[in-house]
């Protein structure tokens, strides 16, 4: 399964994916950034390299037909011998706050959903709540609420407080998906979300 | 329900118990375990079965359980793991009531095959097995008592409300000795070991229909299936609640519950979903299900407001800190009830919650004091704070205490600091159904958790 593959199906599943396209080479990646409309963000996708940002294979706020020639050939030489499958073009997130859901299929208990704050806020903080599939609304509401950093997300320092209901939709969808499709591991990261929706930027999942 | 968890009655409430294993030399588990029926005053008939004896103890010994004449209800076997499969068996064929396995062997030494053979039998029998690898139950209200432990060395809980599921028999003696010790009642202790046959899920479910049993510890190391146990606690938690203690949490504990059990124990992550969703209370530490399973006798709060009354300044400050930090609220006193304390407070006291009756109260001021918050209905529960040190507190403070209890008006909790003499206070005082803690961040939490179950309870009734 390739990148593209997983992403059809994810919007198969009804996920709304940020409009991207996968480019072969500079001419793609222009008419595809053309298309889907500035702003934009390249992505290297080969299989052989996870952490994308760590080899400089990412390159965000691009505004223009000249900045995107620059990045485009910065990430083709970021990835040096790797096999390529080519360059992402995604449309650029909204700005708001970065969760993590992620899912799993445990052993004893069956699928559960696992949400948490992006960054450091997983990583170090180990922040994360989890609930067993199927969900219903109230078990969202309580996942939010027992994250340490839940004021993020209920409008700390006068930014207005994330959709609720979108996140309570994604998570259910999330729980149906792992479902239907018996997933063993799934993570939807980032999902940058604001008062308004939210954008899945990147997703992987396993069978 | 299934027929084979009713027919835990067999094992719980026998008229004749067998005993395949016995013993006629002492210490051995199948002597202590006749000593124990002995000792307990046990009303129905213990059987000794051992082709060596001819009676161990006063009691009859059979070769067979075959060859017991009658109806067998319970037989408890305690020999080497490759002599159960034909036990098992045998108790088929005279189709005894149900089987309690003590003997390890099995799962937990990779003996799999001897595991399956007791599963064959038990399945086309029907016949309902405890264990292997477990102490098997104890029951204080007909005395059935399989716990291999001599009763001067681990002393056996009085009879109560309380049931205990524990899959480790190590865990589930030491709380039964700390239960008996503290004046805790039991209603059921189930230790079961590999759950070859039954699981946690088949006990939760005879205890949600068991008349003595009010509320149930359920203390799991790795579950045999998961989202059975998840389902069932759900259902079990609406009529009775579970304080459950997980162990295994991180990686090499969970590895060492595997070895231990033969079951494999889950992430730490699911088990606790699953308690949340089912609104279980989950309990960190053993002293923990302590300080939780004995307020859980108070009438249901309705709410999170908490009346405060103390004879130390301090200790009140500190308890107002708790209750805070566990979410809950200071109550407001009522008009009427300020206009009450005021009468009850010497000229320098001063009303206000925490209500400090300061070091010169006596017994009748605190009991003037609980019937006024009892009377409050800004009030939802009381945290009373009886530091013993002080001179005019006696004992009869625990009759006041005693009353309130027995008046089931709205849950209290006793909190009391203090070395020895305190703390025979607070034996007491638990002895009498009063809940009693030594410290204000114990009573809080503990407060809390009858609070978040009272307002699933009431939630649920609305529904």
């Amino acid at each position: 399964m390739t990148l593209i593959d997983d992403f059809a199906l994810l919007e198969k599943h009804g996920f709304k994916l940020l409009p991207y396209s996968l480019a072969k080479n500079e001419k793609e990646a222009l008419a595809a950034a053309k298309k889907i409309g500035y702003p934009v963000a390249l992505k290297i996708v080969s299989p052989g390299i996870t952490h994308k940002t760590d080899v400089g294979g990412v390159k965000l706020k691009i505004k223009d037909e000249r900045s995107l020639r620059i990045a485009y050939e910065e990430i083709i030489q970021s990835a040096g011998s790797a096999k390529l499958d080519g360059v992402l073009v995604q449309k650029m997130a909204r700005k708001g706050v970065e969760l993590i859901i992620g899912g799993k299929k445990d052993p004893q208990f069956g699928h559960m959903i696992i949400l948490g704050l992006g960054g450091i806020y997983v990583e170090i903080f180990r922040d994360i709540s989890a609930r067993l599939c199927p969900l219903v609304s109230e078990d969202v509401d309580e996942m939010i609420a027992e994250l340490k950093s839940h004021p993020l997300l209920e409008g700390a320092r006068g930014k207005k407080p994330i959709n609720k209901k979108v996140l309570e939709q994604l998570a259910l969808r999330a729980c149906r998906f792992m479902a239907q499709e018996d997933i063993t591991e799934m993570d939807l990261n980032p999902v940058i979300i604001d008062e308004k929706g939210c954008d899945i930027v990147d997703a992987r999942f396993s069978r | 329900m299934d027929r084979r968890i009713r027919s835990l009655d067999h094992i719980f409430n026998p008229k004749v118990v067998a005993i395949v294993g016995a013993s006629a030399t002492p210490n051995k588990i199948g002597n202590v375990l006749i000593k124990n029926f002995y000792d307990a005053r046990f009303q129905g008939r213990v059987c000794p079965v051992n082709p060596k004896y001819a009676d161990i103890m006063g009691f009859r010994c059979y070769p067979t359980v075959e060859s017991i004449p009658g109806k067998v209800d319970c037989v408890i076997i305690a020999t080497p793991a490759e002599t159960v499969p034909e036990i098992m068996e045998e108790c088929a064929r005279k189709e005894v009531g149900g089987v309690i396995i003590l003997s390890g062997g099995f799962e937990e030494v990779k003996r799999d095959d001897l595991a399956l053979k007791i599963r064959e039998v038990a399945d086309k029998s029907g016949i309902p097995v405890i264990g292997p690898n477990c102490l098997g139950v104890y029951n204080p209200y007909t005395k059935v008592d399989s716990i291999f432990l001599p009763t001067y060395k681990l002393e056996r809980p009085k009879a109560g409300g309380i049931a205990f599921i524990t899959q480790s028999g190590a865990v589930g003696s030491t709380v039964m000795d700390l239960a008996a010790y503290n004046g805790l009642g039991i209603s059921k202790f189930i230790s079961y070991g590999n759950s070859t046959v039954l699981d946690e899920s088949d006990y939760l479910e005879y205890l949600m229909q068991d008349e003595e049993t009010e509320i149930i510890i359920l203390y799991i190391e790795g579950a045999k299936d998961g989202r059975r146990l998840y389902e069932t606690m759900k259902k079990v938690n609406k009529v009775k609640p579970i304080i459950a203690l997980k162990a295994g949490r991180g990686r090499g504990a969970a590895a060492a519950a595997r070895s231990h059990t033969g079951n494999i124990a889950g992430s730490y992550l699911a088990y606790q979903a699953a308690f949340k969703q089912a609104k279980v209370t989950e309990a960190n530490t053993l002293g923990e299900v302590f300080d939780i399973v004995k307020i859980f006798n108070q009438p249901k709060p309705k709410g999170k407001r908490v009346g405060v009354i103390t004879n130390g300044g301090g200790i009140g400050v500190l308890t107002a800190d708790a209750i805070e930090s566990e979410g809950l609220e200071i109550a407001q006193f009522s008009d009427e009830t300020r206009a009450g304390l005021a009468k009850i407070l010497p000229s320098y006291g001063n009303v206000a919650n925490p209500l400090d009756l300061v070091a010169d109260a006596g017994v009748e001021a605190y009991g003037k004091a609980i019937d006024l918050m009892m009377a409050d209905k800004n009030i939802d529960a009381l945290l009373i704070i009886i530091l013993t040190q002080t001179p005019p507190i006696d004992e009869r403070i625990i009759h006041v205490l005693s009353r309130v209890v027995d008046e089931k008006q709205k849950a209290i909790a006793t909190i009391s600091i203090g070395g020895a003499y305190t703390e025979t206070y607070r034996k007491i005082l638990e002895g009498k159904g009063v809940p009693s803690y030594d410290s204000p961040n114990s009573a809080a939490r503990a407060m809390e958790r009858l609070m978040t179950y009272a307002k699933y309870r009431e939630l649920l009734g609305k529904k």
